[in-house]
């Protein structure tokens, strides 16, 4: 099981991943994350608005109504230009992150 | 099923947001609770357990009131619109018109390179050579503070900004009075001006902000690479 503080850092780059393949609104995103991650990533509801609001300010991520065909209103999320450029960055930081760790690994079993 | 609105409304009363801010985040929280109740039921979960779970996704409505609230909050776009442009720009800018008297006191004499007949464009050479200084300088806080290369590389480049701003809209202004002048004769001033105290000096700073940047990024990313 990922540790919250792991969890919460790589949170961000969970949702940019996601609406790198469209615009989804919040529920479609958590069910996506937690599928694409076999479980290990699951966000409540209590942890995914604040971070979607922080990510909206920051203006990763833009979010406007949408009515489906059942009347039902949603908001869809749907990555900025400036939140596609913040993708790959983030990605590289994270790949550096587990690079390191498993160097680290591989010289404590040295 | 339970009324999703009126619940988290009820919850979420006293969030500090404007009216239709709030209505929708009520609107937006309450169809996620709705969505996931739907879902649990078609995956087989009796009507109490799906509603237990569903309640179960907050556990402390005031800490994620105080979490939304900050989260709405524009304070730290401002911050970082203050900390990566204006404060590296203002200082640049203080630090280049500080410059600017210190170096006419010392070598009060400009350089004059006469063009055509009448312009002449004047330059402040010990001035324009201490710029690129003031250009890092400016750069260095911007890169600091997480600003962008385009932040960057506007710091640098700042204290030319207001007077690019003034010969822009100057120009239309003093063509369009100058009935006494002849438009040739304003348009020439305003050129070796815009020259001499825009083109020339924003071009020097940003030579000096695009180096400093050049530093700091390769630092930046050497650091990476011994960090990896």
């Amino acid at each position: 099981m990922i540790g919250a503080g792991i969890k919460r850092g790589t949170a961000e780059l969970a949702v940019l991943s996601v609406l790198e393949d469209g615009p989804l609104h919040g529920y479609e995103m958590a069910r996506r994350i937690e599928r694409q991650t076999k479980g290990a990533l699951r966000f409540t509801l209590a942890a995914l608005y604040p971070m979607l609001y922080r990510m909206e300010q920051r203006r990763w991520i833009r979010g406007s109504w949408e009515t489906s065909d059942n009347g039902r209103r949603r908001r869809r999320y749907r990555l900025t230009p400036a939140g596609k450029k913040k993708v790959s960055p983030l990605r590289q930081e994270w790949s550096e992150l587990f690079q390191a760790l498993r160097r680290l690994k591989k010289v404590a079993h040295a | 099923m339970p009324d999703w609105q009126a619940l988290v409304r009820s919850q979420l009363d006293g969030l500090a947001l404007e009216s239709h801010e709030r209505a929708e985040v009520i609107e937006e929280l309450a169809a996620h609770l709705d969505e996931t109740f739907q879902g649990l039921r078609r995956r087989g979960f009796a009507e109490e357990d799906a509603t237990h779970r569903c309640l179960n996704e907050v556990k402390d409505w005031q800490d994620l009131r105080r979490r939304i609230e900050i989260a709405r909050r524009k304070e730290n776009i401002m911050s970082n619109r203050v900390r990566q442009l204006w404060l590296p720009g203002l200082l640049t800018f203080t630090l280049a018109m500080g410059l600017l008297e210190l170096m006419q006191k010392f070598f009060p004499e400009p350089f004059i390179l006469h063009l055509d007949h009448p312009p002449v464009l004047l330059f402040y050479v010990p001035w324009l050579l201490t710029l690129p200084l003031a250009g890092a300088i400016g750069a260095c806080l911007s890169k600091r503070a997480g600003g962008s290369m385009r932040m960057t590389l506007l710091s640098s480049v700042f204290p030319v900004l207001p007077l690019a701003a003034v010969f822009l809209t100057a120009i239309p202004v003093g063509l369009m009075l100058s009935h006494t002048l002849s438009h040739e004769i304003v348009a020439a001033a305003f050129l070796t001006l815009g020259i001499a105290w825009v083109a020339v000096p924003g071009l020097v700073l940003l030579v000096g902000g695009w180096l400093a940047q050049l530093f700091l990024s390769r630092r930046l990313d050497s650091r990476r690479i011994v960090g990896s």
